[in-house]
């Protein structure tokens, strides 16, 4: 086998909205600090891998503007949806149809989360940032990459879940 | 002409689908504030807000002991310092009467639950259960039994999300409570927060507690912010480094109170003229 299983579209949503709840209810619990994974952009990542670029950035807008709205921040709405968006369309060239659960059940896939989180991260910091005395530097530092390597440890679970259905 | 066109884009449809969210995306930014944006982003946060509150039993069945225990020892300790303040309050109103000072308005607040955090890293935010319609406005300022949490950025009918101190955009007018020194609370990232622009000769030291001042026109005064854990000297700065541990513990933060007082608007144009 070297297809990922087919996701029907409805369980595809509702295991969005569950990612997002993930996301926002039990991965807070789980912060070192204020430094938390990001599961949301994990799942934007699996849809790229599997279904390639145009899932990969719809998945990323809709799933930003839902996180945008969470956020509540004035002047933010449309940040995430930007950098998701690209983070989904960037993962989507990983895509090969004939190689999905090759690629999630090996390091590739937490490498492939890493290297999306850390352009995801470097987007949203960048214009975060704008208009306030907070160097950029310090910020990727202490907050960038610290949150790249914690998500891309995270993605070392569906990797193994995967990996044990390629062995069995 | 025109299927050439067609077919260039489903040619690439991937690259125009991508220029379409992001445009979508940029638009959204910049109309952060216009009225349909509101309106939309209200109705999201209402759906949003009610799958996270359905689902809110979750964190709450791991923390119930662990929380009935930490409740408990607070109680003792509470039920003392009740007692000491009502008579700490009975002294006041007779020394103000005597004086002739104004009281201070009493607030009305509304209490909520935190149903959803939303944490990345530098713009914090909750979502309470709480809206319009128990009376919660944008900019009112949000409390825990320990201090200040934060302040309303944006609500929905049942609904609301919560700007914490663990913000970078938040400022808050402060003063120290025991040398009434005044300062600026910011959060620049980690655990604990700064008092900025408070001058080398100033009378601070670590513990002093501090609160918001009656300078914020966003912020009612005396609410407890936190306790100053250090204060450094930097060469060559004329301010001091003042860290400060916040009294609220945002990780454990469950029930919030939203007390319902705006910013006054008057005093917002009237300070606004001489800037």
């Amino acid at each position: 086998m070297t297809s990922a299983p087919v996701i029907r579209p409805a369980l595809l949503v509702l295991i969005s909205l569950a990612a997002l709840l993930l996301q926002t209810m039990v991965i807070p619990y789980a912060a070192v600090g204020t430094i938390v994974p990001d599961a949301v952009l994990i799942w934007i990542v699996y849809l790229a891998i599997t279904r390639g670029h145009i899932a990969g950035s719809t998945a990323g807008f809709f799933l930003g503007l839902i996180m945008d709205v969470l956020m509540g921040g004035d002047g933010m709405l449309g940040l995430a949806a930007f950098t998701k968006t690209l983070a989904g369309f960037l993962a989507g060239y990983t895509f090969s149809e004939n190689k999905t659960l090759q690629t999630l059940s090996t390091s590739r896939f937490p490498l492939i989360v890493a290297i999306t989180a850390l352009v995801h991260n470097q987007f949203y910091f960048l214009v975060s940032l704008q208009g306030t005395d907070i160097p950029f530097e310090s910020v990727v530092l202490r907050y960038g990459v610290p949150a790249t390597i914690y998500t891309a440890l995270l993605a070392l679970l569906p990797m193994f879940i995967f990996a044990r259905r390629v062995r069995s | 002409m025109l299927k050439r066109a067609y077919d260039l884009l489903v040619q690439f449809k991937e690259y125009a689908l991508l220029a379409l969210y992001l445009l979508t995306a940029l638009v959204l930014f910049a109309q952060n504030t216009s009225a349909p944006v509101k309106g939309i982003r209200s109705n999201l946060l209402a759906a949003a807000g009610f799958l996270q509150d359905t689902f809110d039993f979750i964190p709450d069945y791991f923390s119930l002991s662990r929380e009935n225990r930490a409740l408990r020892e607070q109680n003792i300790l509470l039920a003392d310092e009740v007692n000491m303040l009502r008579e700490a309050a009975i002294e006041n109103i007779r020394l103000r009467a005597m004086v002739g000072l104004k009281d201070r308005p009493a607030f009305q607040y509304v209490s909520a639950l935190v149903v959803g955090t939303q944490m990345h890293a530098l713009t914090n935010t909750v979502t309470i259960n709480a809206g319009s319609e128990n009376g919660v406005k944008t900019g009112m300022p949000v409390l825990t039994d320990h201090g200040l949490a934060g302040r309303v950025t944006s609500t929905s009918g049942r609904y609301a999300i919560v700007q914490l101190l663990l913000h970078k955009d938040i400022r808050v007018s402060a003063r120290i409570q025991r040398s009434r020194v005044n300062g600026i609370v910011r959060w620049t990232g980690g655990n604990e927060l700064r008092m900025i622009n408070v001058p080398k000769t100033s009378d601070v030291i670590p513990g002093d507690v501090l609160i918001t001042s009656e300078f914020s026109s966003l912020f009612p005064s005396g609410i407890r912010i936190g306790v100053i854990s250090s204060t450094r000297d930097v060469p060559g700065d004329l301010f001091q480094e003042i860290l400060v541990k916040p009294s609220v513990d945002f990780d454990r933060m469950e029930e919030v109170f939203v007390a319902t007082v705006l910013p006054d608007s008057t005093r917002i144009v009237l300070e606004g003229r001489i800037r």
